[in-house]
């Protein structure tokens, strides 16, 4: 079976309205925290109120008296130590949730409460380890990297600038909860409805925790309310619920409420560093040197993307010295959040190599096209393939900075920094920045996608795959329809459920590139499948049959049969297909290639700064973006503008707040953890470099890159001083200023 | 009647009163006209709960009755006690609009008000915004112009616009982006917002 995406694209690359849209807007739709079960019982969790505790005593007796009071499970037990204010200690499930929460309050722990430390510089200071593991200070040893020699090009070049940046720790704040609903039945199969972006990965997960057959677990995902990045397992909540239920003989559901989603759910890892950047009066850059830290909480890993420092520009740089230590401290633990490190790896590289433009008096553009990566050989190339990424980046972002820059008029726009237009208090200001991710399909195993076509002409298309927003029903849909020359709403879409194949989690951008083709090659196999099967009792040669819309054509006496017609023909029989994609199979040259990876992207942001409070307002945004074979027009742009306002609220409002004294975060909730509203979002204009000859390529991350470093470039455009910390607030705005003018 | 407390969702302690009409009756049926404040405090001290009580809800056109504790709030007899699951809990204090519901007409938080307060009232939530198969204007608005995508706050968006338009069928995109500042997105999806209101704007236009 050789697929190929068609040359004449019908469906594909046009504006579809995501097929769930009905039941999501009229809140018919029911997500996992909307799943109420017969005899279910409602599970909460007691946890630390201290950042570091060892457990000295658990008294639950009152508790399992409390009225409704159905099951007691202990998590942490004495003895063991807690590590953030948010671990896990007891678990309960009751009758109701206000008898859950009434008989949370009535069990006893006693704490001895140890050294922590939350703040990533008190973290660093320290002489001790607070976050468990052997050892005498919360730091890893330094990640290092040279290549040249940084020392030789400062002194030969024409300006240098040293400068220190960071970006706050922020929380995914989805807002469906994280958590799950589990239930046995008699004959010890396990359903667990989970708020998750790996559906097929939570029923290998579980069937591992509990040692039961993998097939008697299905986990069930249809509508899902946030993710991006946080819900790829079960989680400790997941796991205690599917244990409460055992012990119980009852339904669980165990959701997270808002305190313990934002503090416990995951969040994206500080990254705070000293850039120091060198380079010359034509705007090659001649050396980049990084010295940064982060804190991923308690445990976890990588704060930047520590490979691709200096970002974007590492390729054309000679000088490169870097060096990066993560900082432990007790705080819940990271999780990846929508293009893990890359961000924090944006802003630490594009501030500098804006502040270098802006000391060497040139265009930042200037500087930018002049440090692209190069094109790269495509005899050279691991599989020789013209269409690769790499020998053309340069030429693409060459041409993406040559469109942004007509869309938004940046020659008239741009100028010196602190030199543009005034309205009263506000200074107007732009900034760029540039980003790149790889929105391969996914490796390891294929996912798959299996195509049924029924008697009736009915036609299914069914995965375990997860839809979480980004409207994956309509991608396979417009795909199998595209192929078997039929309407969108005649495929029907089951996904969502652990027992319909192999699927990966949602990560990566991997969802569209791995589940596109998959959807492309079962269509193709399931229409073969149908031929093979009918055309013996039409007495046709099934290689002379095509599809035509809505219809099968026999080429050969020109015969022509409805789809509904041809379809009856298979009598008691389906016709049935299972697609597969991989990363493997994208990679294997005897394989027609449909997906690849790699894209880039450009941004540009307008501001104006009020200098007399220090307000920032994002007024005008634009955003171009690669994205190999269009499938959804309309959902992709979701995706590029979703991704700028996640960038906007990380540039101008979002930050966990910690307090140094409780070791608690102060603002667990969402009035005073801020994220903006519609009259807070600029204008955003969209351009997608749509590339059919690159296959499918996932891009629900790159968007979402450079927007705050594109923000923190206008900033400083608009008043010729850096803001060094993100989010951009008032008060950091007006501090910057006021150091400004004491410098004169 | 300018100086009478007024009870959370805008109502009088009078108005409230006639509302809990079953609690005013068990007493002896003296709360509802009774001009004394003291008297009302009275009834109100030995009304109800702490354990469940029995409340009727009238959702979405449809009496639904259930048993909840007088804590319970608007939100959570709807979701965890009626089964009636387009309002959202998020924030669970009066921030996000993901439980925004019509009372008579009027957008509340369900989160920031007792269910025992919404008897009487007419409940509407996003579920009314589709009937006999059919999409109204403001939820196929946001289909058409992808204003969701994980969709956990759009039911209550659809609502807050739904009564802004309401409100003001003549209300310029401006006006309804304000009526919406009062909930939050987080997949961002602000910018296919703007077309939908853009759009129902104008068919308002063209209708007149």
């Amino acid at each position: 079976m050789a697929a190929t995406w068609p040359e004449t694209r019908r469906l594909l690359g046009k504006e579809t309205p995501r097929l769930d849209g009905p039941v999501k807007s009229t809140g018919r739709a029911k997500y996992t925290l909307d799943i109420n079960r017969p005899k279910m019982l409602h599970g909460v969790i007691l946890r630390s109120p201290h950042a570091h505790a060892s457990i000295k005593a658990i008294d639950t007796a009152a508790a399992e008296k409390m009225p409704g009071v159905k099951g007691v499970l202990v998590m942490t037990p004495v003895g063991r130590e807690v590590f953030y204010a948010g671990d896990e200690i007891v678990a309960l499930a009751a009758e109701t949730e206000e008898q859950a929460q009434d008989a949370m309050r009535a069990i006893k722990i006693d704490f001895e409460i140890l050294p922590f430390f939350v703040d990533e510089l008190d973290s660093m200071k320290a002489k001790v380890r607070t976050v468990g593991g052997k050892g005498d200070s919360n730091l890893t040893k330094p990640q290092t990297y040279e290549k040249g020699n940084v020392e030789d090009a400062y002194k030969t070049s024409d300006a240098v600038v040293e400068n220190s940046y960071g970006a706050s720790t922020i929380c995914h704040q989805c807002l469906e909860p994280h958590g799950v609903i589990a239930e046995w039945d008699a004959d010890g199969n396990l359903t667990v409805f989970a708020s998750t972006q790996a559906v097929y990965g939570i029923s290998t997960q579980l069937a591992t925790k509990f040692d039961m057959p993998a097939t008697k677990v299905k986990v069930i995902t249809q509508h899902m309310g946030g993710g991006y990045g946080s819900k790829f397992n079960a989680g400790p909540e997941g796991e205690v619920a599917v244990s409460l239920a055992k012990m119980t003989g009852r339904p669980v559901k165990m959701m997270l409420d808002r305190y313990d989603e934002i503090t416990v759910g995951g969040n994206r890892p500080s990254a705070f560093g000293k850039v120091k950047i060198a380079g010359k009066k034509d705007g090659t850059i001649t050396a980049f040197e990084v010295s940064s830290f982060g804190t991923p909480g308690f445990k976890g890993g990588a704060t930047v993307n520590f490979g691709l420092l200096p970002y974007v520009y590492l390729d054309a740089i000679e000088n490169i010295k870097r060096e990066h230590t993560v900082v432990f401290t007790n705080g819940g633990p990271a999780r990846a959040m929508r293009a893990p490190g890359h961000p924090q790896n944006c802003i630490l590289t594009e501030f500098a190599v804006e502040e270098l433009s802006g000391k060497l008096g040139i265009d930042p553009l200037i500087i930018r096209r002049k440090n692209l990566p190069p094109n790269l050989d495509p005899e050279k190339q691991e599989k020789k393939d013209r269409n690769d990424w790499l020998t053309r980046r340069n030429t693409i972002y060459n041409q993406q900075l040559d469109i942004i820059t007509r869309m938004c008029g940046w020659k008239e726009k741009w100028h010196q920094p602190g030199k543009g237009p005034k309205k009263g208090p506000w200074l107007h200001g732009v900034g760029m920045a540039l980003h790149t991710w790889g929105g391969y399909a996914a490796g390891g195993d294929p996912n798959e996608c299996t195509v049924r076509i029924a008697a009736n002409g009915s036609v299914t298309a069914e995965s375990s795959t997860q839809d979480l927003g980004t409207g994956q029903r309509g991608v396979t849909a417009i795909i199998v329809a595209e192929i078997l020359g039929l309407n969108i709403e005649d495929i029907t879409i089951r996904i969502g459920e652990s027992n319909l194949g192999k699927s990966s989690g949602s990560g990566g951008s991997t969802t569209c590139p791995s589940q596109a083709p998959a959807a492309l090659r079962g269509a193709v196999g399931a229409k073969e499948d149908l031929f093979k099967r009918v055309a013996p009792k039409l007495k046709v040669d099934p290689a002379k049959l095509e599809l035509g819309i809505g219809k099968v054509i026999d080429t050969e006496s020109k015969k022509e049969w409805t789809w509904k017609e041809f379809c009856a023909r298979l009598g008691m029989e389906e016709a049935k297909s299972v697609g597969d994609w991989s990363l493997a199979m994208a990679n294997d040259d005897k394989i027609p290639k449909l997906s690849s990876g790699q894209v880039g992207g450009v941004q540009v942001a307008e501001v104006w700064v009020d200098v007399e409070t220090g307000v920032v307002k994002n007024t005008e945004f634009w955003a171009i973006q690669d994205c190999g074979l269009l499938i959804n027009k309309l959902a992709c742009e979701s995706q590029v503008t979703g991704g700028v306002i996640m960038g906007v609220n990380y540039a101008l409002f979002e930050e966990r707040i910690m307090d140094r004294h409780t070791g608690r975060q102060t603002n667990g909730d969402m009035e005073f953890y801020k994220l903006g509203g519609i009259e807070d979002m600029p204008k955003i204009n969209v351009y997608m470099q749509d590339m059919p000859e690159r296959g499918v390529i996932g891009i629900g991350e790159p968007p979402t890159i450079s927007t705050a470093a594109a923000i923190g470039n206008a900033i400083y455009n608009a008043i010729a001083v850096r803001v060094p910390v993100m989010p951009f607030t008032p008060d950091r705005v007006l501090e910057a200023l006021a150091k400004k003018g004491a410098k004169g | 009647m300018a100086n009478s407390p007024q009870a959370p969702g805008g109502m009088s302690r009078r108005a409230f009163f006639k509302g809990t009409g079953a609690a005013a009756a068990a007493v002896g049926g003296i709360a509802v006209d009774a001009p004394e404040a003291l008297a009302q405090e009275k009834v109100d001290a030995v009304a109800i709960g702490p354990g469940p009580v029995k409340i009727e809800l009238t959702v979405n056109g449809t009496p639904i009755t259930a048993s909840v504790e007088p804590r319970v709030t608007l939100l959570d007899a709807l979701r965890n006690y009626m089964d009636v699951t387009g309002c959202k809990r998020v924030c669970d204090r009066g921030t996000c609009g993901a439980c925004t519901v019509m009372l008579d007409g009027k957008t509340v938080y369900a989160c920031s008000m007792l269910a025992l307060e919404a008897r009487g009232k007419e409940i509407k939530t996003a579920e009314s915004l589709y009937q006999n198969g059919k999409l109204d204007p403001i939820p196929a608005a946001f289909v058409k112009y992808d204003a969701q995508q994980c969709g956990f706050c759009t039911p209550g968006f659809v609502v807050s616009m739904r009564a802004a338009f309401d409100k003001n069928p003549n209300a310029t995109p401006a006006e309804v982006e304000e009526a919406l500042s009062g909930n939050i997105c987080r997949c961002g999806t602000y910018t296919q917002m703007r077309d939908a209101i853009v759009s129902l704007c104008q068919a308002k236009k063209e209708a007149k």
